[in-house]
């Protein structure tokens, strides 16, 4: 079986020494306009957010914000203070379950629509309805849904039960993001399959595994790098959603719910604490960076080097 | 190679033109009307696009034919919008020149120190400060030196009652006090009938209750730099606001779940006494429902929750005062044709073409007395009067904030039908920190 897999790396033979070469051509001036936007969208904005983050701006300091009082971290201390470690572990929990739930079910959507079969066409676009419906409109439908007098409570016959608050309102968050978010997944898995060579199709079937084994030996292993790269992306999404959370339960959010960026939104935007919502916005990255970079380096996303490549 | 670098060099300046364009320049020139424009910033009107579209048309029309000068109508969707153009705004020093902005936002805006102080000949561009219903002006800056604000529509809290209900059960006029509301209440909740339609998951409905039954009660929630919201009179407001449903039963449960218009469509049903808390603008959403032709508007309570009588220190608040101010920009290069615009749209016809149109209350007080012979009106003109403006400070957001999330947090607890004392106690412990903290942050 290992060998089989290793057969098509042969087409791809190593040149060593074209290296030099184009590495002295390199045309690395072709970045700059990618990189200076970069550095326009990206860099300036995150600068002045690390800026701001120190100084005391609100509505009072806004009109002159360049001279708004330098407070060094106070506002970092402040942000501690005021439940952002509680945001932070419901955004952070809500997030990887949201991801652990929707791989499964993305991979087996993916298997499912793989081989042709009558009405495969429909299957997938059906497939594609969430993820291509707008946040907003699944949130609303949702809320409207989830009322304590709607067709949620009528047919499961818990009448007056509050999803949209409480503690159950975590869990209407988990499965309405589980819903509008799995066709990411099933759709990165079902790029992974369509890349699986015919070839090694092929072989099992001349090898004689039964569907099974060769699901599980044969292709998931080709899934890998895709779904981790879709786990990765899957899960800095979740953590960033802010108009799930704002149209299902608005502003201010039930503590149950308060996740990172409603909390952020609502000291900026209600409060108008700017430092101190950029503050919250720089640990919260901090927070979320540092699993991510233990992540990154244990998994190296290198697809390529997972042998799917052609 | 060398075309390469040159077509990078040419796109990368493309680029940086793009983004200086962007910084925007709005000279429009210097003296006499013709040729400028005026830029207005105003709320986005979703309930009658269309109409608000020909309305638009129409001012222009009169401004052009007035100053020569054209108005260009910017919009935006919600508050927040707003807010973020203001701040952008603010920071640049260039944007809209009159700004339309809704009262309890006043004060933030204030706060910012970028709109245009309305000294006697400013007040005078306009057509005096005597135009104006009076209460109006209550929220147009911390006090008579210092105003920004020019009142331009107002929209009043009202009740709505079922007059068919009310009469069924044998009451003859709708109640005065909160506690004779409570008690006409429990006499129209019977069946699938209820006595209130109340919008608790609202995200400003709540504190609206709360700072009313407060205020007649004597307490205005903020006295200078202090808040005071740790007080039997807010404790009381909040007990009998979240006691219609947990205790009195006299709202139907699942309003835990309800937004205001969620609230106006279960009135409109026809099952419900009252509906707490509306304006005019709901007319059209009631007269399309089963409640047709059987409901009218009435005065909120103005005796606070367990009295029969104001106290000495009580203010008879019918409504907070809640409508839109129009604020001049202070960095506009063209403030004589922003005051030309705000004497525009405060004159008595204009204004009462705008009630007509889109149901707002007129702020021109010519114009209101001319609504007032309106039977179903009525009411809403004396609320309109009867207007308190909430405190003048830049932390309202932030108190407001914090009397809503009292609210928010406690649906879980009114969804179970009890809530007590202590766990009120705790989460108004919660808003009277918060609260405090932002009235310390004011300058």
């Amino acid at each position: 079986m290992t060998t089989l897999l290793r057969a098509p790396q042969k087409a791809a033979p190593k040149e060593p020494r074209r290296r030099g070469a184009t590495e002295r051509q390199r045309p690395l001036w072709l970045l700059t306009p990618g990189g200076l936007l970069m550095v326009v969208v990206i860099l300036i904005p995150l600068v002045l957010a690390l800026w701001i983050s120190l100084i005391d701006l609100d509505q009072y300091t806004l009109r002159r914000w360049v001279e708004a009082p330098f407070i060094g971290l106070a506002n970092y201390a402040e942000s501690l203070d005021s439940g952002l470690l509680h945001s932070v572990w419901i955004s952070v929990s809500f997030a990887v379950l949201a991801t652990a739930a929707t791989v499964p079910i993305g991979i087996a959507a993916a298997v499912v629509t793989q081989n042709a079969y009558r009405g495969r066409g429909v299957v997938r676009a059906v497939f594609l309805i969430p993820y291509v419906l707008p946040s907003f409109v699944v949130a609303s439908v949702w809320r409207t849904m989830l009322q304590p007098d709607g067709i949620v409570n009528r047919i499961l016959g818990t009448d007056g039960t509050l999803w949209l608050n409480g503690p159950k309102s975590y869990w209407t968050l988990v499965l309405v993001e589980i819903w509008a978010a799995w066709p990411f997944i099933y759709l990165m898995a079902l790029a992974g399959l369509q890349s699986v060579d015919h070839e090694v199709h092929e072989a099992s079937a001349v090898d004689g595994a039964g569907w099974w084994p060769k699901l599980t030996r044969v292709i998931l292993p080709y899934l890998r790098g895709p779904v981790l790269l879709a786990c990765l992306l899957a899960t800095l999404n979740h953590i960033n959603n802010f108009t799930l959370p704002f149209v299902l339960f608005g502003a201010p959010a039930p503590d149950d719910v308060n996740v990172m960026p409603m909390l952020v939104y609502v000291t900026s935007f209600q409060s108008l604490r700017f430092g101190l919502s950029a503050a919250m916005a720089v640990v919260s990255l901090i927070l979320v960076l540092i699993p991510l970079f233990v992540y990154l380096r244990a998994v190296r996303l290198d697809v390529h080097d997972e042998g799917v490549r052609r | 190679m060398r075309t390469g670098k040159f077509l990078a060099l040419a796109g990368a300046t493309v680029l940086a033109a793009a983004l200086t364009a962007c910084g925007g320049d709005d000279d429009a020139g210097g003296g006499g009307g013709a040729g400028k424009t005026l830029d207005v910033l105003i709320a986005a009107n979703t309930q009658y696009p269309d109409e608000f579209q020909a309305w638009q048309k129409s001012i222009s029309d009169k401004f052009k034919a007035a100053t020569g000068a054209t108005v260009k109508f910017e919009t935006f969707a919600t508050a927040n919008d707003e807010l973020t153009k203001i701040q952008t705004s603010v920071v640049s020093g260039s944007g809209p020149d009159v700004y339309a902005v809704g009262t309890t936002f006043t004060p933030t805006a204030y706060s910012t120190g970028a709109f245009v102080k309305m000294g006697d000949e400013e007040w005078k561009k306009i057509g005096g400060k005597e135009k104006f219903n009076p209460a109006t002006l209550g929220i147009s800056g911390p006090d008579e030196q210092n105003q920004v604000g020019i009142p331009w529509v107002s929209r009043p809290f009202v009740m709505a009652y079922n007059t068919e209900l009310l009469k069924a059960a044998g009451i003859a006029k709708p109640a005065t006090t909160w506690d004779e509301l409570t008690q006409q209440a429990k006499q129209l909740t019977k069946g699938d009938q209820y006595g209130l339609a109340v919008a608790y998951k609202d995200n400003f409905d709540p504190w609206k209750f709360v700072w009313g039954m407060s205020v007649q009660a004597g307490n205005p929630l903020v006295e200078g730099k202090t808040a005071k919201i740790q007080d039997p009179a807010v404790q009381k407001a909040y007990q009998t606001y979240f006691g219609w449903l947990a205790n009195d039963k006299v709202v139907d449960p699942a309003a835990v779940g309800w937004t205001n218009p969620q609230a106006v469509a279960a009135f409109a049903k026809g099952k419900t006494g009252y509906f707490l808390l509306t304006t005019p603008t709901a007319t059209n959403s009631l007269e399309q429902g089963a409640v047709k032709g059987k409901w009218a508007f009435a005065l909120l309570p103005t005796v606070p929750p367990g009295a029969t009588s104001r106290p000495a220190n009580g203010v008879e608040a019918a409504s907070i005062l809640s409508g839109d101010n129009l604020l001049v920009a202070d960095y506009s290069k063209n403030k004589d044709l922003a005051f030309e615009y705000v004497k525009l749209v405060t004159e008595p016809d204009v204004q009462l073409d705008y009630y007509k149109k889109f149901g707002s209350m007129p702020a021109n007080a010519a114009a209101l007395q001319t609504l007032s012979s309106d039977p179903k009106l009525g009411p809403v003109t004396e609320a309109a009067k009867k207007s308190v403006a909430t405190p003048f400070t830049g932390a309202w957001g932030d108190i407001q904030l914090a009397l809503t999330n009292v609210a928010v947090q406690s649906l879980p607890d009114l969804a179970k039908g009890s809530i007590s004392t202590a766990q009120i106690d705790a989460r108004i412990a919660d808003a009277q920190k918060s609260a405090q903290s932002a009235l310390d942050r004011a300058k």
